[in-house]
């Protein structure tokens, strides 16, 4: 029965307490930056870029004290995938990043229906590392941010929009909340629906890929009860919440008060420097 | 002080927070994931609360739980196809319009069922059709990675049509009080 104990092996927002500027920034000012180095890495097609843009993600696993296992542990399952992947892409993307341009590419390899050029294998390492890229980032935001946190920063992110635009600044707070709050509920739901099904005779315990037809079969009687008992406890939630007048955001004041200090603007700024500098240079290679 | 009505009532806010649960759940779960042997690793149901809440709350709860999820497959993909917010975020924000108005143009068409299938099938198609294709244009996946996917863009979609089905098919049971049945 140890496999449906589903439970143990959630892990959403693997917070790491510790004490670091990145952990201390405002929420608010740590997505933007996020967002904006996001941005800055999913749109740099060059080798000299990201390794500049790699220098700067580890660097600030390194500001965040956070290890560097923790940060990549997300590398290894993805490796088979990542591999495959930039096989592919070596095949078959003849052109690269570079459409167009002729000259640009030169063939390494042609055989029969696979051309390898210079600008395919830089389209496959370019597309690992800025993998590699993301992977840091994501994970040193989820690493020094609790979701409390985040649900925070997205409201007050957003609550200039509210008052101008009727933006659901407030609502999209409590979306994110209740989401967060209800995961564990519905993995517990899950984990007794699971068991009663196989005690009734479901088969749900082997998995492989050949056997799919058979586990999608399997999957119906289990995820439809989960929807049900969802949808029985998003009505007991709409009428409690009903039932104590709920309104919505305008006008609502706040328990926690978030506070900006100058850190959190120089690093906004740093991060929106850096985007433009690295999006701006015209990269060698 | 005049009180603009809210964009969200109570009851949206809800049940997108309860369908992007679920989809965060899929996804943090095996159960969300059915392992079959092509270059896409798994095939997917965790687009299924999309439909879901764009079929029985209106394309906006349907692009709100798409983009959650779209958010947690991007923040949690352990696939390099998948940490592109491109191809994890954008296309993921349409499943539940889709689904919304692939429900009502169906329903008026064909009749219930009908169009809760057809919006099960039309919102799995978008979410299969539109991360392929964003993978396709940011040069993440060659096209002609594409054909072994088509079989499992196909299960999905059946699997998806199921789902909606049987859960807004029951869901109405219940509350036309004709059916008792709980787990």
């Amino acid at each position: 029965m140890e496999e449906f104990e589903i439970r143990r092996y959630i892990t959403i927002g693997q917070y790491l307490p510790l004490n670091s500027p990145i952990h201390r920034l405002d929420p608010r000012f740590k997505l933007v930056a996020f967002t904006i180095l996001i941005a800055a890495v999913t749109f740099t097609p060059t080798y000299l870029g990201n390794a500049v843009l790699l220098a700067i993600v580890s660097l600030l696993v390194v500001v965040a004290r956070v290890p560097f296992r923790y940060a990549l542990s997300g590398l290894r399952p993805a490796l088979p995938v990542l591999l495959l992947l930039m096989a592919l892409q070596m095949a078959f993307y003849t052109e690269g990043f570079a459409r167009g341009v002729a000259g640009a590419c030169v063939s390494v390899l042609d055989l029969w229906f696979i051309h390898v050029t210079t600008c395919s294998i830089k389209l496959a390492l370019v597309s690992a590392a800025r993998f590699v890229e993301l992977l840091m980032l994501t994970s040193l935001l989820t690493l020094t941010t609790t979701t409390t946190e985040l649900a925070h920063g997205i409201e007050r992110l957003f609550s200039p929009l509210q008052a101008r635009f009727n933006f659901p600044a407030h609502e999209l707070a409590l979306i994110f909340t209740i989401a967060m709050r209800f995961v564990p509920t519905f993995a517990e739901e899950l984990e007794r629906i699971m068991k009663a099904q196989v005690s009734r005779g479901a088969d749900l315990g082997q998995r492989g890929r050949l056997r799919f037809i058979q586990q999608t079969k399997a999957l119906l009687p289990v995820l439809v009860p989960l929807f049900m008992s969802a949808f029985r406890r998003a009505e007991d939630l709409i009428l409690a919440m009903e039932a104590r007048c709920y309104v919505g955001g305008r006008g609502r004041t706040h328990f926690t008060q978030l506070r900006s200090t100058p850190q959190d603007y120089f690093a906004v700024a740093a991060a929106f420097l850096l985007a433009v500098l690295v999006l701006s240079t015209p990269w060698p290679w | 002080m005049t009180q603009t009505a809210p964009v969200l009532s109570v009851r949206k806010i809800v049940i997108t927070g309860i369908l992007a649960a679920i989809a965060i759940l899929l996804g943090a779960t095996r159960i969300g994931f059915i392992p079959v042997p092509n270059i896409s690793g798994n095939a997917t149901i965790m687009h299924v609360p999309a439909i879901l809440g764009g079929v029985m709350e209106g394309p906006l709860v349907g692009a709100l739980i798409g983009t959650i999820f779209g958010l947690f497959s991007f923040l949690q993909a352990t696939s390099p196809l998948f940490k592109n917010p491109l191809v994890s975020v954008f296309p993921r924000i349409w499943i539940g319009v889709v689904a919304y108005y692939a429900y009502v143009g169906g329903r008026r068409a064909f009749g219930e069922i009908p169009g809760l299938a057809i919006a099960g099938v039309l919102g799995s198609l978008t979410n299969t059709v539109l991360v392929l294709g964003m993978a396709v244009l940011v040069k993440l996946l060659p096209v002609e990675a594409i054909p072994p996917i088509i079989p499992q863009a196909i299960a999905e979609a059946i699997i998806a049509a199921f789902i909606t089905v049987f859960v807004v098919g029951g869901l109405r049971l219940l509350e036309s009080g004709r059916g008792g049945a709980s787990v």
